[in-house]
């Protein structure tokens, strides 16, 4: 690969969207469930745990079956890559048979690849080495699942996995942005996907921050977060290839940034330093000062640590002009490696609509943070500018800013 | 753009960065790295709670930074196609035998794949951007070709970028049945692992940096399909035709194991001895890492030993490197950099 050092630094069209999670099977259903406030958090139905009644979570309303047969793949796949076959679908349709002889290249991000059939296939092997159906882990890898999807929608050209925790697929879509504006690229299907599964839903169990009710983002009184699952992707284009193909820009990706908190391995810095790095750095290559951000979808999980690290930050970025903020993580809780991609979409869709999006079952203001999150949907607000938060475990904190054309 | 390691540091099979020993007689099957003694190197609180993988790249990281004389980067760039896994299993276990009761954190929080990147930044206290690349064959790559990209944006910055893999008894027999890794009833690859770290600068700051000037990869399914993508490469950049030498991912210990090399070499090397580097690294995702690092090494040192490089000694300026991992291929050109 060649980098040219002195080729045009233009944005990258976002032109489409592809979604699935606990409150909607794709984007329109999503969207539909975001204007009326009805959040997919209930107790898990496909996934076998003990824990499975004690812990609300978002998780999309379909079994493997039928996500296969929604996704056009095999229903053996781990479900973390039937979730993001579902939601590339969706991105890619209105595209079919387009997109030849472009430079295309595929950023998928997930956390627990194929550990939904890894955890199945594990107690065998734990008895016996030479136990257990080895098919089973053959998709265990994170790469892995990129790669079956990858596959199935004939994507050959530049395919690689991001794996960052909760920041995972932001960061996808971030490289994604800066190889259309290096000009390696012409289009870049980005975003992410994650399946519950044990070892999550035990693993954030045994950190102590999940809520036993639906969760509270940036609730003075919120108890932790809802485990959630889907995918979200955008497809991204230059400015010829969106022209050649006709397609229509929703915004462009004008600034993106990742820092790390460098704090703890799970817990954010108190006042939120890679946070604010994250944020103030993507506005520095938007070239937008903090005014100009017309709403913030929050990472806004529901824990104690993270809405409070994230609250300070956002004051110190903003000062006293906070634009509308919330967090959707009451509809769809939280998706992990899914998450940047999903609320990726859910900032296009503000720009679309021109709708803030309520961040739901909040009551009580946060001691210290001065400001209050969105409670109610906003429609016709004026959105010209929205940055998406998302911060994970090893002090990874990214933020993506998307912006209205001729804005 | 050309990116340039200005430093390196790694731990293999046949040692530490700093004191390699090269002598492979005796060595014969699978081979995991002698790990060397922290002290000095991590703070016994956290060596406690370190698995292998968190052990090697940080001291992999940490013998890079002395490598280079700076206290620490401005970005990290990380791939590892398996992550933790000695911290996954152990969760899985417990998870198992408790029957998803009382599982401590520990394990888990450590599982995640950004953990050896997460876990440098904070011994480092670096807030700069860091991202970890998962993808099989090409993880290392990726987080190579991120870096460029980082510093196409950032020209006066420099990253922290590695490649890391852990062989654990698990994984290895997992390889085995999957008929990847060499076993009593199948033939294989001898299976390896380890970590190596760069400090990558858009400019060589130091006689005898290593330039990279190309770096691609992709997948082959057949020999004839990696032959005429390897030509594609060669095509987009005509110097990686005729190298000095011509590095590549056999393991010289096993000869008889040349898939996916030998048509490459016959087709558009055949002036070219085909060498290579697994014997010392053995066979991992992200072994190409340690071939970069012994050839990091070298072009600093201007030592490149004979049982190593094949060159009689002989100084290497241009290099080709050509690795494949299942059907992951990679090609890369680099350039002994005379003058900073």
């Amino acid at each position: 690969m060649q980098l040219k050092k002195e080729s045009p630094s233009v944005p990258a069209r976002l032109v489409n969207t592809g979604l699935i999670t606990a409150a909607g099977r794709d984007t329109a259903d999503c969207l539909k469930s975001l204007i009326s406030g009805t959040p997919g958090i209930s107790f898990a139905r496909h996934l076998n745990s003990a824990r499975r009644d004690e812990f609300p979570v978002g998780e999309v309303k379909y079994s493997n079956t039928e996500l296969a047969e929604i996704a056009g793949v095999p229903a053996h796949w781990p479900r973390t890559a039937l979730l993001s076959a579902v939601a590339v679908r969706e991105v890619l349709s209105p595209f079919s048979g387009k997109l030849e002889g472009w430079r295309t290249g595929f950023f998928s991000a997930n956390t627990v690849g194929g550990m939904d059939l890894t955890e199945q296939f594990y107690p065998q092997f734990l008895a016996d080495n030479a136990g257990g159906d080895i098919s089973r882990v053959k998709a265990h890898e994170c790469g892995a699942v990129t790669e079956l999807v990858a596959g199935h929608f004939g994507i050959t050209g530049f395919v690689t996995t991001i794996s960052t925790a909760c920041s995972s697929s932001a960061n996808s879509i971030m490289m994604a942005a800066q190889m259309i504006r290096a000009g390696i690229l012409d289009i870049a299907v980005a975003g992410g996907a994650d399946a519950l599964s044990r070892f999550t839903l035990n693993g954030f169990n045994s950190l102590m921050i999940l809520d036993r009710e639906p969760c509270r983002p940036f609730d003075a009184t919120r108890k932790g977060l809802n485990l959630g699952e889907g995918a979200g992707y955008v497809l991204l284009m230059s400015d010829s290839a969106a022209a050649a193909t006709g397609a229509q820009t929703i915004c462009t990706l004008s600034g993106y940034a990742n820092a790390n908190d460098a704090y703890h391995q799970t817990a954010s810095s108190p006042d939120g330093k890679g946070n604010v790095l994250a944020m103030q750095q993507a506005l520095q290559q938007a070239g937008l000062s903090p005014e100009a951000i017309s709403y913030i979808n929050l990472h806004g999980t529901g824990t104690a640590n993270n809405d409070s690290s994230e609250g300070r930050a956002v004051s110190a970025v903003f000062g006293d002009r906070i634009p509308y903020a919330s967090s959707t993580k009451a509809f769809t809780g939280h998706t992990l490696g899914a998450a940047g991609g999903v609320e990726a979409v859910f900032s296009a869709l503000s720009i679309r609509e021109q709708i803030v999006f309520p961040n739901l079952r909040w009551q009580n203001r946060m001691e210290e943070v001065d400001w209050e999150p969105a409670t109610e949907l906003v429609p016709n607000a004026d959105i010209r500018h929205v940055l998406s938060n998302s911060f994970g475990f090893g002090g990874n904190c990214s933020s993506l800013i998307f912006s209205k054309q001729d804005s | 753009m050309n990116i340039y390691i200005n430093g390196t540091g790694f731990i293999f099979p046949s040692g530490i960065s700093t004191e390699p020993s090269m002598d492979l007689s005796g060595n014969t099957g699978h081979r995991y790295v002698s790990e060397p003694d922290y002290t000095g190197l991590i703070p016994p609180m956290q060596l406690r709670r370190m698995s292998k993988a968190i052990r090697m790249g940080v001291v992999a990281a940490r013998a890079c930074l002395t490598d280079n004389g700076q206290t620490a980067p401005d970005a990290i760039s990380a791939g590892t196609a398996m992550g933790c896994l000695q911290d996954t299993e152990q969760f899985l276990k417990q998870l198992t035998l408790q029957q998803e009761q009382a599982v401590a954190p520990t394990a888990f929080i450590q599982s995640t794949h950004n953990t050896v990147a997460g876990q440098i930044a904070l011994l480092l206290g670096c807030n700069g951007h860091n991202l970890t690349y998962v993808h099989r064959g090409h993880s290392f790559e990726h987080a190579l070709i991120n870096t460029a990209l980082y510093l196409r944006e950032r020209p006066e910055a420099s990253v922290l970028a590695g490649g890391i893999d852990e062989l654990t008894g698990s994984s290895l027999k997992l390889m085995q049945r999957a008929g990847v890794y060499e076993s009593e009833n199948h033939p294989g690859a001898l299976a390896g692992e380890g970590a190596a770290f760069f400090l990558v600068r858009s400019q060589a700051q130091r006689r005898g940096a290593l330039r990279i000037s190309a770096i691609e990869t992709f997948r082959a399914g057949t020999e004839k399909d990696a032959v005429s993508q390897t030509a594609a490469f060669l095509n987009r950049h005509p110097e990686a035709a005729s190298p000095e030498l011509l590095w590549t991912g056999i393991n010289e210990q096993q000869p008889e194991i040349t898939d996916g090399y030998s048509g490459i070499r016959s087709a558009l090397f055949q002036s070219h001895a085909l060498r290579g580097f697994k014997q010392f690294s053995g066979e991992y995702p992200t072994a190409v890492a340690i071939a970069l690092g012994l050839l990091s090494r070298a072009s600093a040192s201007a030592i490149w030993p004979d049982e190593v490089f094949g060159t009689a000694g002989r100084p290497v300026n241009r290099i080709t490197l050509i690795n494949r991992y299942l059907d992951y291929y990679s090609c890369m050109y680099l350039e002994s950099a005379t003058n900073p």
